[in-house]
C-alpha cells in the first residue's frame, strides 16, 4: 500500500532547493562582484579591464585609509564599552533590584531599538549639537563650557545609546534563563545581596556579555548613519563614512579602492561573527540541570533604591527622552532655541515642505510598500527558510542556515553596493535597477538574520512529534508545514513581520546605492535633506518614521497579537 | 557543630500568596537535634515554601523558626534574618553548582566568606570531597561531571562549613531511578555520620519513607500527619495521607458497636460486618466511617470465615514481584496483590482486623 500523498515522489524536495537557491544567490552573488573588483584594474563592467592587486596595495598603503581605520577602531570599541556597561547595568538593576518604576524604565531604555539610528543622530545634533537646543541653553544662558558633538567621542556616545538596547536585552535575556537558585545558593553560603551580585549574577553573564560586545562591534564597524551626521561635517572619517563617500565619486580608481576595503572589511567582521557564534555555543555551558523558571529574587537596595533610580532617570531623560521630544519640537517650530520661546514660533512649514513635494511623499510611500508588501513577502520567505533548515530533512540545511545568518557579517552600504553592482554586470538584471523589488530583497538579505533568529526559538518551542504525527499519518512535508507548523507558528511570524516592518522602514544603509529618481526611501531622502542643511524637515520627517514605526509596533501588538523584542 | 545547634522548632508558620491563598497554613513543627525529618507532599502543597521559610529565602506572614536559642524567623517582632546569616547548608533541586567556579572554589566560597584560614579551607574541602567520594575532583568544572557527581559535590558544599541545619529540596529527583536508589542509602549514611539536622524535601513517598526518622505529610499548606515512616504507612490518620502513600482501597460504612478494643463496621453496600482494631480513639456507635485497606494486606487465599468479603477479578496485571488484582466487590471496588496468580473469577477476600484503619469519613 502506498501512502495518501501517492508513490514516493513529491513537491517536497523541489520546493526546498528551490528555496535554498534563492536563498543562496540572494545573500552570496552581491558579493562575487566585490570580490572580482577588488582584484581589477578599472571598473568593473569596463571591457578591457585586467587582474591586479594594485587596489589592495593602495588600500593598505593609505596614510589616510589607515588613519580612519585606527579611528573606526577606536569609534567602535569606545561605543561598544559604553552601551555593555550601560546596558548591563541596567539590567542587572531592573531586574534583580527594587528600584522604584523599573517597568517604566524597562520601556524607555529599550526605545532606541525602535528608532532609526539617522533619527537617533539628527536627534542629537539638533539638541546636543553645536548650535543644538541644550548646548545653546548651557552656554549661553547657564554661561558654562559646554561639550563638543561632532568628535570620535560624540559619535561613541551616541552610537553607544543606539546600542544600549542590544546589552540590555541580551543581559535581561541570560538573567532570564539563568537558574535564580545560584544565586540562592550563594545567599545560603553566606554571601550578603552585593556579594552574590558580584560573585555569581555578574560572572553567570560574561558569556552574554561576550556575545552582546561582539554583535555591537560588529554592527559599530558598519554603522554608516552617525558618523555620516556628526563626523563628515567636521572630517571626521570612519571606514563605512569612506565607503560612502568614495563609492559616491565612482571614478575607476574609487572603484577599486571601495572594492578592496569591502573585502578587508568583509574579512573582519567575518571572523568576529565566528567568534561570536563560538561564545554563543559555549554558553551551553552555562545552562544548568532543570530548575523551576521562576523569577531571580529581588534585591532591596534600602535608602539607595531613589538615588539609584534618579541616576538611571538621568540617563534615559538626557540620552533617550530629551533628543525625540527635541526632534518633534524642532519639526514643529521655525526656529529651536531657547533664546526665542518656542511657542512663538510653531509653524507647519517643515511637514508641509514635506508634504507638499510629491518626490518626499513618494518616499515615504516606497518605504512604506517596501515594508508592507516586502515585509510580507521577506515574512513568508524567512519563515520558510527557517522550516527548511530545522523541520526538514533537506540535505544541505545545515549549510543553509550558516548562509542565512552570514549576512550579519555584512555592512548595509556593501549589501547596497554589491546589489547594485551586479545589476551592472549581470545582463537582464539592469531592467530591476530603481525598483523597489530590488530594495526589497535587499532588505531583505538585510534583515535575513534577525528574521531568523526572531523565528527560529518560536520553531523549537513546537515539539517535533507533531510534525512527525502529521508524517506518518500520511502527509508530505509541504502538507505537514502548510496545516500544521504554519498554523502554530502564527503568532511568530506576526512577531517576525512587525519586526521586519519596523527594520524596512528604518533601512537607509543598503538603500544608498539602489535609489534614484523615484525609488528613493524616507533614510535616504533624510541624509539627502540633511546634507542640504534642512533640519527643519529633516525633523518632520523623523517624526513621521517614529510615527510610523510606533503605529505599526501598537497595531502589530493589539491585531496580530505579536509580542517583540530583539 | 556550629554553636546555637539544636532543636529546629517551626511554630505557626502561615505563608499567604497573592490573592489571600494560604501556602502555608499553620504549619508547626519539632525537629530533634540530629533527626533526619521529611516534608512530603504533591506539588503546591507547601512543603518547599516552607523550606524556603526556614533557609530565608522566603518571608513568612506568621510564625517563629528557630534553632535551640537562635531565632531565624519571628513574625511577631517583624524578625526575618536574611540567609546568608542563617549558617545553613542547603542541596537544592537543580543543585545550583556555580558553573564559573571549580569544584574547588563552589566548596571554598562559604568557607572563604567566614574567614577560614587558607590552609584549613583546603584540609576541610579534602576530608569532605573524601566523604562524599570525590577526592581529586577538585579542579573539575560542574559540567564536567556526571548528574550523581553534581549530585554529591552540592551535598559536600551544603556540609563543607558544617551549617546548624542541612536543608535538602528534592535533590535526587534529577538523578536516573538506579542511581537514586543507592543515593537513599549513601545520603542517609551521611547524615547519620554527620551527626547533622536534616530537612528533607520530596514528593516521592517510597524516599520519604526509606530515609527519614520522621515524615510530614503536608497537603494544601497543612500538615496532616507528623510521624515515623512505619506509623505513617500502617497508621495514617487521613484519608489523604492512606491514598498518598502505597496503595489503599476504601470501603464505607458506619460502626454498629465497640467490643473489646475492636470496632464493628457495616458495611454500605452488602451490609457484611468487619471487624477492625481501631487507632487512637475509638469511634463511636452509628459513626459513618471510610475502611483503608493496603492491597499487600488483602488475602486471597480464601478458608478464612470472619472478614470476608465476596468479589469477582475485573482485571490484573504482572508486575513482577506480585499479581496485582483490580476486583469488583458489593463495596466497590478493591485492590489486592498477591505474590502467587489466584484463579478466579470469583474470590473470597479476607481482609485481617489488623489490616484495617478506621477513618473518620470526610464527606458525610
Amino acid at each position: 500500500m502506498t501512502g495518501p500523498s501517492g508513490r514516493g515522489w513529491s513537491f517536497d524536495r523541489p520546493a526546498q532547493w528551490l528555496l535554498a537557491t534563492s536563498l543562496t544567490a540572494v545573500v552570496l552573488v552581491p558579493l562575487a562582484p566585490i570580490l572580482y573588483q577588488s582584484v581589477l584594474s578599472d571598473r568593473l563592467y569596463e571591457r578591457d579591464t585586467e587582474l591586479t592587486l594594485v587596489n589592495y596595495a593602495l588600500a593598505f598603503g593609505s596614510d589616510e585609509l589607515r588613519a580612519t581605520a585606527l579611528a573606526t577602531v577606536g569609534f567602535v570599541l569606545l561605543t561598544t564599552v559604553l552601551s555593555i556597561v550601560l546596558g548591563t547595568a541596567f539590567a542587572v538593576l531592573l531586574t534583580r533590584t527594587d528600584t522604584p518604576t523599573r517597568s517604566v524604565l524597562h520601556d524607555i531604555v529599550i526605545l532606541p531599538f525602535y528608532v532609526s539610528p539617522l533619527v537617533l543622530a539628527f536627534a542629537w545634533a539638533i539638541l546636543y549639537g553645536p548650535s543644538g537646543f541644550a548646548t545653546v541653553w548651557v552656554r549661553s544662558v547657564l554661561g558654562l563650557p559646554v561639550w563638543q558633538l561632532y568628535t570620535l567621542v560624540g559619535m561613541a556616545v551616541v552610537a553607544a545609546v543606539y546600542y544600549v538596547p542590544y546589552a540590555y536585552l541580551y543581559a535581561i535575556g541570560s538573567l532570564a534563563l539563568t537558574d535564580p537558585q545560584l544565586e540562592d545558593a550563594g545567599r545560603i553560603a553566606g554571601a550578603g545581596p552585593f556579594r552574590t551580585l558580584f560573585s555569581i549574577t555578574l560572572p553567570l553573564l560574561r558569556p552574554a556579555i561576550a556575545g552582546a560586545s561582539l554583535l555591537t562591534l560588529v554592527s559599530a564597524i558598519e554603522l554608516l548613519s552617525i558618523p555620516l551626521v556628526l563626523g563628515s561635517p567636521v572630517g571626521v572619517e570612519v571606514l563605512s563614512t569612506f565607503l560612502f563617500a568614495t563609492a559616491s565619486r565612482s571614478t575607476p580608481h574609487d572603484y577599486g579602492i571601495v572594492a578592496a576595503v569591502s573585502v578587508a572589511m568583509l574579512a573582519v567582521i567575518t571572523v568576529l561573527v565566528w567568534l561570536q557564534a563560538r561564545i554563543t555555543g559555549a554558553e551551553r555551558r552555562y545552562v544548568t540541570v532543570g530548575g523551576k523558571a521562576i523569577r531571580g529574587r529581588v534585591v532591596g537596595l534600602g535608602t539607595l533604591r531613589w538615588p539609584v533610580a534618579l541616576m538611571l532617570w538621568a540617563y534615559v531623560a538626557v540620552a533617550v527622552v530629551l533628543p525625540i521630544v527635541g526632534i518633534f519640537a524642532q519639526s514643529a517650530t521655525a526656529f529651536l532655541s531657547p533664546l526665542i520661546d518656542p511657542l512663538s514660533v510653531l509653524t507647519t512649514d517643515h511637514f508641509r515642505q514635506i508634504f507638499d513635494q510629491p518626490a518626499y511623499v513618494g518616499s515615504i510611500r516606497n518605504s512604506l510598500v517596501i515594508a508592507g508588501v516586502g515585509g510580507l513577502a521577506a515574512t513568508a520567505f524567512i519563515g520558510l527558510a527557517v522550516l527548511v533548515t530545522t523541520r526538514s530533512d533537506f540535505p544541505l540545511r545545515g549549510a543553509l542556515s550558516y548562509i542565512a545568518l552570514y549576512p550579519r557579517a555584512v555592512p548595509g552600504i556593501i549589501v547596497g553596493i554589491g546589489f547594485l553592482w551586479t545589476m551592472l554586470l549581470v545582463p537582464g538584471l539592469g531592467e530591476l535597477r530603481n525598483t523597489l523589488l530590488a530594495l526589497t530583497i535587499a532588505f531583505t538579505v538585510r534583515f535575513l538574520p534577525i528574521g531568523f533568529g526572531a523565528l527560529t526559538p518560536s520553531v523549537l518551542r513546537i515539539s517535533g512529534e507533531l510534525d512527525r504525527a502529521a508524517r506518518v499519518a500520511g502527509a508530505t512535508w509541504l502538507t505537514t508545514t502548510r496545516t500544521v507548523l504554519v498554523p502554530l507558528l502564527r503568532p511568530a511570524l506576526a512577531s517576525a513581520f512587525v519586526l521586519l516592518f519596523v527594520s524596512f522602514v528604518k533601512e537607509y544603509a543598503s538603500a544608498l546605492f539602489l535609489v534614484t529618481g523615484g525609488s528613493e526611501v524616507i533614510g535616504t531622502t533624510m541624509i539627502e535633506l540633511w546634507r542640504q542643511g534642512n533640519s527643519g524637515p529633516v525633523a518632520a520627517l523623523s517624526a513621521t518614521q517614529l510615527v510610523l514605526t510606533l503605529v505599526a509596533i501598537v497595531v502589530g501588538q493589539r491585531l496580530l497579537g505579536a509580542r517583540l523584542r530583539g | 557543630m556550629a554553636e546555637g545547634g539544636g532543636d529546629l522548632v517551626i511554630t505557626g508558620l502561615v505563608k499567604l500568596f497573592e490573592g489571600g491563598v494560604r501556602a502555608i497554613d499553620d504549619v508547626s513543627l519539632t525537629i530533634a537535634r540530629g533527626e533526619f525529618v521529611t516534608l512530603l507532599g504533591p506539588s503546591g502543597c507547601g512543603k518547599t515554601t516552607t523550606l524556603n521559610c526556614v533557609a530565608g529565602l522566603e518571608r513568612p506572614d506568621r510564625g517563629r523558626i528557630a534553632v535551640g536559642d537562635l531565632v531565624l524567623t519571628d513574625m511577631s517582632r517583624g524578625l526575618v534574618l536574611p540567609p546568608e546569616r542563617r549558617d545553613l547548608g542547603m542541596v537544592f533541586q537543580s543543585y545550583a553548582l556555580w558553573p564559573h567556579m571549580t569544584v574547588y572554589d563552589n566548596l571554598a566560597f562559604g568557607l572563604r566568606l567566614r574567614r577560614v584560614s587558607r590552609s584549613d579551607i583546603a584540609s576541610r574541602i579534602t576530608a569532605t570531597l573524601d566523604l562524599v567520594e570525590l577526592a581529586g575532583l577538585e579542579k573539575r568544572y560542574p559540567f564536567q561531571l556526571s548528574g550523581g557527581q553534581q549530585q554529591r559535590v552540592a551535598l559536600a558544599r551544603a556540609v563543607v562549613a558544617q551549617p546548624r541545619v542541612l536543608l535538602l529540596d528534592e535533590p535526587l529527583s534529577n538523578l536516573d531511578a538506579k542511581v537514586r536508589e543507592r543515593a537513599r542509602f549513601w545520603l542517609r549514611d551521611l547524615q547519620r555520620r554527620l551527626g547533622i539536622t536534616a530537612v528533607y524535601v520530596t514528593h516521592d513517598q517510597a524516599e520519604a519513607l526509606a530515609i527519614s526518622d520522621k515524615v510530614a505529610v503536608m497537603s494544601a499548606g497543612k500538615v496532616l500527619q507528623y510521624a515515623t515512616p512505619t506509623e505513617i504507612y500502617e497508621r495514617p490518620t487521613t484519608r489523604f495521607v492512606a491514598e498518598f502513600i502505597g496503595r489503599s482501597s476504601f470501603l464505607r460504612g458506619s460502626v454498629v458497636g465497640v467490643h473489646d478494643g475492636r470496632t464493628q463496621v457495616k458495611l454500605a453496600g452488602s451490609g457484611s460486618l468487619l471487624t477492625a482494631v481501631p487507632v487512637g480513639e475509638s469511634p463511636v456507635t452509628g459513626a459513618r466511617v471510610v475502611l483503608a485497606v493496603r492491597s499487600e494486606r488483602v488475602e486471597m487465599r480464601g478458608g478464612e470465615r470472619e472478614n470476608v468479603v465476596r468479589a469477582r477479578i475485573r482485571s490484573f496485571v504482572y508486575a513482577g514481584a506480585e499479581y496485582e488484582y483490580i476486583l469488583d466487590t458489593p463495596e466497590g471496588e478493591l485492590r489486592a496483590s498477591s505474590p502467587r496468580p489466584v484463579s478466579g473469577p470469583d474470590v473470597s477476600v479476607h481482609l485481617p482486623p489488623d489490616a484495617i484503619v478506621v477513618l473518620r469519613d470526610e464527606d458525610a
